[in-house]
């Protein structure tokens, strides 16, 4: 009786994943094949196209870090969070995971890493401020949960042809496809508006991707921790604190968002299915349905 | 296959079952230790694990008090529970016969595996002593399935060199974790 095991079950996302995940490769095929049967120079695009994803699943890391501001921590700097972090990666059973920290306000954590073997978990001065030991926890279980799914590196792959279509579009936009003659205009045009389409439906199918992720972190935190309120409390309290703090402190950790446990930048006018992450109080209502879960009030 | 399905699926980051196999190693290591090493075991040891806010789980922690109670009234034993700044809950067994101290130990941990709560185990630490008075532990992490050494010295430090050579010496007889990565340090330990 593996009860936690079976807990963490959830049939229903897993289904959507495999949903979005099939709809992403059915779009990558119609791509590509647009691309090569359009004429264009499909092989350098691709290659050029590798070489960027190449560069961003390498090279990105310490680059990311700087971007954000972020710095590891020394060993003794600020020991309370690096053994609580330390507690966490050793009931998860992953290998010791560097610690870094932003010094800003704003309160929010992220995790970078291509692997569990060379994972990084960020959080700023803001988060540390603001939450408790518990809500800590439950954030960094969240964080340790993105490193022991890959969602970097699975969202990274999941989106290059998000990105070699948005890459095609702009050429094309700009009049590339070099001196065409008549037989290929047609074959242009069409690349043109398959890459415009792949672009903004892959857009799409991404951010569900992601938000689904987030839900699958959020109840492997809840379970990890014991106490899935916690999480839920640290998330409303970020949440709360993130509205009211200016646009200006936003928008150097703007290019992080995706990896954010939440979304640094909030516009209630923008629909959800916009969002790299879903509405605190849609996680906040799945923790209560996992706490209910674990006292058997189902 | 498997492993790529579930990263894609998001399912990787599922709570990972305890392992026990090993578990029991200690008890010959412990001889090996003494005779060879003059570490002496101490006759102590204790249990963590992470207690969940569940009804589930407070009938599986009333069957450990149970099994607690029987242990003391059996054998020579002592327990006390303790939990740390960490929300973490301790079994703290006290045994002057060392061999009855693992086995109680074990039996403890697999009644929280038989609830289908092997995941919130954390580790069994055992404490030794060398001819200086300094501490040594094996921590037995329930995830990996394996020991890790431990020689805390002082405020915040471990003797890293101590720790190798226990590993060098051990391997054989324990199933130790030879990555480093893995060594975790578990402070301000009751025992």
């Amino acid at each position: 009786m593996r009860r936690v095991e079976r807990w963490a079950r959830d049939p229903g996302l897993t289904l959507r994943m495999v949903l979005v995940l099939a709809g992403l490769s059915l779009l990558y095929v119609v791509f590509v094949s647009t691309l090569i049967w359009s004429g264009l120079d499909a092989v350098s695009v691709l290659v050029i196209a590798v070489l960027l994803a190449l560069f961003q699943i390498f090279l990105s890391e310490p680059l990311a870090l700087a971007s954000v501001g972020a710095r590891i921590l020394k060993p003794g700097e600020l020991p309370r969070l690096q053994e609580i972090v330390e507690r966490v990666a050793a009931l998860a059973g992953v290998p010791r995971v560097r610690v870094g920290i932003i010094e800003t306000a704003l309160p929010n954590a992220f995790a970078m890493g291509k692997s569990a073997r060379s994972a990084t978990v960020v959080v700023t001065r803001g988060l540390l401020d603001l939450l408790d030991d518990e809500e800590l926890e439950a954030v960094i279980a969240h964080e340790i949960a993105h490193i022991r799914n890959r969602d970097v590196l699975v969202m990274t792959i999941a989106g290059f042809f998000v990105i070699v279509a948005q890459l095609v579009f702009r050429f094309l936009l700009w009049g590339g496809g070099g001196r065409s003659d008549r037989d290929r205009r047609g074959g242009i045009a069409l690349a043109f508006l398959v890459s415009l389409a792949v672009w903004l439906i892959g857009q799409l199918l991404l951010l569900a991707l992601s938000r689904y992720r987030e839900y699958v972190a959020d109840r492997v935190a809840g379970l990890l921790t014991g106490r899935p309120m916690a999480l839920a409390s640290a998330l409303l309290k970020i949440d709360g604190r993130i509205q009211r703090i200016p646009q200006r402190d936003l928008r150097e950790v703007q290019e992080m968002a995706a990896f954010f446990i939440l979304p640094p930048i909030r516009r209630a006018s923008l629909a959800s299915l916009f969002s790299t992450h879903p509405p605190t109080e849609e996680r906040v209502r799945r923790l209560e349905a996992l706490q209910r879960q674990l006292e058997g009030l189902t | 296959m498997k492993r790529l399905l579930d990263i894609l699926l998001g399912r990787a980051a599922r709570p990972v079952p305890a392992r026990q196999e090993g578990l029991i190693a200690i008890s010959t290591a412990a001889i090996t230790m003494e005779a060879q090493l003059g570490m002496k075991p101490q006759p102590i040891a204790g249990l963590v694990f992470k207690p969940m806010e569940s009804v589930y789980f407070e009938r599986a922690s009333e069957e450990l008090d149970g099994l607690l109670r029987i242990a003391v009234r059996e054998t020579n034993s002592r327990y006390r529970l303790w939990s740390d700044a960490y929300g973490y809950r301790w079994i703290l067994l006290e045994d002057p016969d060392f061999e009855d101290l693992v086995a109680t130990l074990q039996a403890a941990s697999q009644i929280l595996i038989e609830h289908g709560f092997g995941s919130q185990l954390l580790a069994a630490v055992f404490r030794f002593t060398d001819r200086d008075g300094k501490p040594f532990y094996w921590i037995y992490q329930f995830k990996l399935g394996k020991f890790t050494p431990f020689a805390p010295r002082g405020a915040r430090q471990r003797d890293e060199t101590q720790e190798l050579r226990l590993v060098a010496l051990l391997e054989r007889e324990l199933p130790v974790e030879r990555r480093p990565e893995h060594w975790y340090a578990l402070w301000d330990l009751p025992l």
